[in-house]
């Protein structure tokens, strides 16, 4: 039953974000049946015998007096691993087709996530909304009320400008010095390359990086009355193209577009997450949680 | 080629309407937000390329359809040979049946040439009218050859006087309403008295063409008797006998001696003979006409020398009766009216009427019908019983004369004559001491017989409001003197001074006599009794409107030319055959006129040839060279074009639906 409730354009209806996210969370919650993979908290996994020139830090000394013999105690990861969800608010996001924009989604799943982090997990969570400039920071914490700033940083994310990775990206290094789970949720309208390009080093600090690429139903199979002056929400350019345009070859062309950017990110392991704002937001934590149980 | 509109050209500007809205409607396509333009292509879809073509073939098909409208309303014309559509043209044969074609075989002659016309007309339509006094058509348009050939033969020869005036003017009413070209055959003695007065009242459409057919080329020999004058009455078994006096007249004639007969009740009574002078008149007088009581159709007739016998005799009738009585009603002690009415009515030529004097005491007991008029004079009082007989007698048909005199002046009115009276003049105080007559109606008899009344001095009259009274006589300040009105069938005569020789002199003026004597004739109707009229000629048969009682008429062939509802209503006859009318007029008289054609008739003189040659719109051509029937002079005739303008107009309009629809409809994206 509470499946319903947790489609998007009945969200939509329900005001205040904390709300929202509860919904999503205990609905999801309640419909995992207690599943083995939940949870973010890097956990015991495995001994491995010591090798020189392992780290010495990592041996169990505890073993070691019992047995007198070295293991490394191997982790599926640190017990707080902060949380921090970069969200693109730039113009493209405010494009909807069907009632629930693509920032609206965004802030669902965002809410949802901090909510299942601070509350669920404990972990510290934060938040950076950009566009073509870092927007606002909240940092990683699991202080009293962090859900709170969290939820009015995430009220107060306007979409406006447009998205550049390449220019906020130096910067993310600066707030994302303590290794964790970095998401970053995004439209992803830019070549899959540079915005690989651009997020990979976030990984190769120690992140564990997914990116949740948000899509209206419009973006992927749009269609036309007849021939149409399109305008770009961003950059106000016009482009006049035709229905059968829109009907084959676009979308072709962004099937190739996400088939290549959910390519490149694994390649350069990087999660992927396809979202489309039609559908429930259930789906979409099932498929990224369900994603990093694989991953580890 | 030429337009008959040319300035409905002037809304070709209204071209521009179109092309401005064709290149305003170009791009209607709407802007639409999308993400991102990343992945889109600039793409000009292939049909619109070609639903532009199409649009221009639509501006094209729009811009043809205003443009053959603003043609269409323009009117255009083509000059075409009316030769070239002899088929499409109307055939109307006219035969002249006045009164001239009676002479020798003038109208058979006529007849069977209209035959040949019709014979050589094609398939063209064809119409048949026969033209005496006035245009009567005989058929409708119509192509069936036998209906136009009994159309011909149907026609008989009438008493009417021919004028090619109105017969032009008919034919001028007609052409409108014909939308082809007319070719109008005219069979006719082309008599030149029938000519119009101006020439230009002859003048024909464009669209006519004439062709004359004339059955006399020269004027034949003729006499007539041109003119009879006899009284219409004649009174009393011992009256003076009455002389009757006749013009012969003969036309292109030698002269002769012709023998001159006065026939009555178709004895004759009196021959004559006369010798008329080389085409001219002369006068033949019958000194008694003896008559009995009662109508009498009497005729003058000359014996038959030529080849128009039916213009020999002159009709007139005349009645024999006693003497009418007439009733003088004056005040007590007037001597003076009786004396002078009196005397005028005994020294008139024929003494027609009895004068009976009383005084309006006496006059309670009178039956007023008894009487051919009454003659009021100054009467202080009118007594309510005889002044209701009066009105009813009035209203019957009978005749009043009032003088209102010096005692009306105390009242408001005139009685049974209904005029207020606005004030009393008392000319002996002006300087003057008198008033004289300013202005007279002459058409008026008794006024025409007495020349107006000059020297006639007046002292005192009365100022009366005429209302809707016809004023015959006005003094010099415009004062009515003499007035008359109708009511019912009878009439009124007012003179507003008196007869007495005290408020006027008018009783020892000459002009009295006549006038009293006329007037008496004007109120008994007698005027009107008898005689003799022209053919066409209208006789009045009652006075009002409403009266609804019925008159009987009968035609000279026995015959009652009016229908029931006519004679309930008609006030007038038109008398269209020559002969007599027997009469019964509304107010009871009975009547019996002698009518006779128009002595024009009777010159049978031709028109001159250059007279028929402008007619024709020709200069020197001959009647005859024109007669050839069957083969128009070549002449060219404006075609109008509309019709077929507006079928290409029709057809675009079509052509521009059915691509707007096919064009302009909207596209659906298939799914």
């Amino acid at each position: 039953m509470l499946q319903r409730f947790l489609k998007p354009s009945v969200l939509a209806a329900i005001s205040g974000l904390e709300l929202v996210a509860k919904t999503v969370v205990d609905g999801f919650v309640a419909g995992l049946h207690r599943s083995p993979d939940f949870g973010f908290s890097q956990e015991f996994a495995e001994y491995q015998a010591y090798t020189p020139g392992d780290d010495l830090r990592h041996v169990d000394w505890n073993v070691f007096a019992r047995t007198e013999r070295m293991y490394l105690k191997r982790y599926r990861g640190e017990t707080n691993s902060p949380l921090t969800i970069l969200l693109d608010a730039s113009n493209s996001m405010q494009f909807t087709s069907h009632g629930v924009s693509k920032m609206d989604y965004a802030r669902y799943l965002s809410a949802s996530l901090f909510y299942l982090a601070l509350h669920g997990q404990r972990d510290a969570a934060g938040l950076i909304t950009f566009d073509d400039e870092i927007r606002n920071y909240v940092r990683p914490s699991t202080r009293q009320g962090q859900l709170h700033r969290l939820l009015a940083a995430l009220e107060q994310a306007e979409a406006r400008a447009r998205t550049n990775f390449a220019k906020p990206a130096r910067y993310f290094q600066e707030f994302l010095k303590r290794r964790g789970i970095v998401l970053i949720v995004s439209d992803f309208w830019e070549s899959p390359e540079s915005v690989v390009a651009t997020l990979e080093p976030l990984r190769l600090n120690g992140n564990e990086v997914v990116l949740f690429h948000v899509l209206d139903p419009e973006d992927v199979r749009p269609s036309l009355d007849g021939p149409s002056i399109l305008v770009d929400l961003e950059t106000n350019e016009q482009l006049e193209t035709t229905p059968d345009f829109a009907k084959k070859e676009y979308r072709s062309k962004v099937d190739a577009h996400i088939a290549d950017l959910r390519d490149r990110a694994q390649a350069a392991g990087l999660g992927y997450c396809l979202l489309i704002t039609d559908r429930p937001l259930d789906d979409a934590l099932r498929e990224y949680l369900t994603l990093r149980g694989g991953r580890n | 080629m030429g337009l008959f509109s040319p300035w409905f050209l002037a809304a070709l500007a209204g071209l521009g309407l179109p092309l401005y809205l064709h290149l305003l409607k170009r791009q209607t396509a709407r802007p639409k937000q999308v993400s991102s333009l990343m992945l889109y292509e600039s793409r000009t879809q292939a049909s619109t390329r070609h639903r532009k073509l199409r649009y221009f073939l639509l501006l094209s098909l729009r811009l043809a359809v205003l443009l053959l409208l603003i043609v269409a309303f323009a009117n255009p014309f083509v000059n075409r040979n009316a030769a070239t559509f002899t088929s499409n043209r109307l055939v109307l044969v006219i035969v002249d049946n006045s009164f001239s074609m009676r002479a020798a075989a003038r109208l058979a002659d006529a007849k069977q040439a209209a035959l040949g016309v019709l014979a050589g007309k094609g398939a063209a339509r064809g119409q048949v009218a026969a033209f005496g006094s006035q245009l009567q058509f005989l058929t409708q348009a119509i192509e069936d050859q036998a209906a136009l050939r009994a159309a011909v033969e149907s026609i008989q020869p009438g008493d009417g006087h021919g004028n090619f005036g109105e017969l032009a003017r008919a034919v001028r009413a007609l052409a409108p309403s014909v939308h082809t070209p007319i070719e109008l055959h005219l069979f006719s003695d082309m008599q030149r008295s029938a000519l119009a007065g101006n020439f230009s009242d002859m003048a024909l459409p464009a669209n006519v063409q004439f062709i004359p057919h004339a059955v006399a080329t020269r004027p034949e020999p003729n006499w007539t008797v041109e003119a009879v004058d006899a009284p219409g009455q004649v009174w009393g078994k011992d009256a003076r006998p009455v002389h009757v006096r006749a013009v012969i007249a003969g036309f292109h004639t030698p002269a002769a001696q012709r023998i001159a007969s006065l026939v009555v009740n178709g004895k004759a009574t009196a021959t004559k003979p006369v010798a008329v002078p080389a085409n001219g008149r002369a006068a033949v007088d019958f000194p008694a006409l003896e008559v009995p009581y009662g109508f009498n159709r009497c005729e003058v007739k000359i014996d038959s020398a030529d080849a128009f016998p039916a213009d020999d005799q002159h009709h007139f009738a005349v009645e024999r009766s006693d003497p009418q009585k007439a009733l003088l009603v004056h005040n007590y002690g007037d001597s003076r009216s009786p004396l002078y009415i009196g005397a005028a009515l005994s020294a008139a030529a024929q003494s027609a009427f009895l004068l009976e004097s009383i005084n309006a005491n006496e006059a309670a007991d009178r039956t007023p019908s008894n009487y051919a008029f009454i003659i009021l004079s100054d009467l202080n009082t009118v007594p309510a019983l005889l002044e209701n007989s009066l009105a009813s007698y009035v209203r019957a048909g009978g005749s009043l004369f009032i003088a209102a005199g010096t005692s009306a002046g105390a009242r408001l009115q005139i009685p049974i004559f209904g005029a207020r009276i606005a004030e009393t003049r008392d000319y002996s105080r002006i300087p003057d001491r008198f008033m004289t007559v300013g202005s007279s109606d002459s058409s008026f008899p008794a006024v025409a017989k007495a020349e107006g009344w000059p020297g006639v001095k007046f002292f005192y009259a009365l100022a009366v409001d005429p209302g809707d009274a016809r004023v015959i006589v006005r003094l010099s300040d415009q004062t009515p003197v003499l007035l008359e009105k109708r009511i019912g069938e009878g009439r009124v005569v007012l003179f507003t001074s008196g007869l007495d020789n005290l408020t006027n002199d008018f009783p020892l003026n000459p002009a009295f006599v006549p006038f009293i004597e006329q007037t008496a004739r004007y109120l008994s109707g007698s005027q009107r009794q008898g005689g003799a009229r022209v053919v066409d000629a209208y006789l009045e048969l009652r006075n009002a409107r409403e009266q609804g009682q019925g008159v009987e008429v009968t035609g000279p062939e026995g015959k009652r030319p009016l229908t029931l509802k006519e004679a309930a209503s008609a006030q007038s006859i038109q008398l269209t055959e020559a002969g007599y009318y027997q009469l019964r007029l509304a107010n009871g008289r009975q009547n019996l006129v002698g009518v006779n054609p128009d002595p024009k008739e009777s010159n049978l003189d031709v028109i001159p040839a250059d007279v028929m040659a402008l007619w024709q719109g020709k200069s020197n051509s001959g009647t005859q060279e024109a007669s050839a029937p069957g083969a128009p002079p070549p002449r060219t005739t404006p075609e109008s074009l509309w019709w077929y303008v507006m079928l290409f107009v029709f057809a675009a309009a079509i052509a521009e639906s059915v691509l707007a629809s096919r064009y302009l409809g909207t596209q659906r994206e298939e799914s």
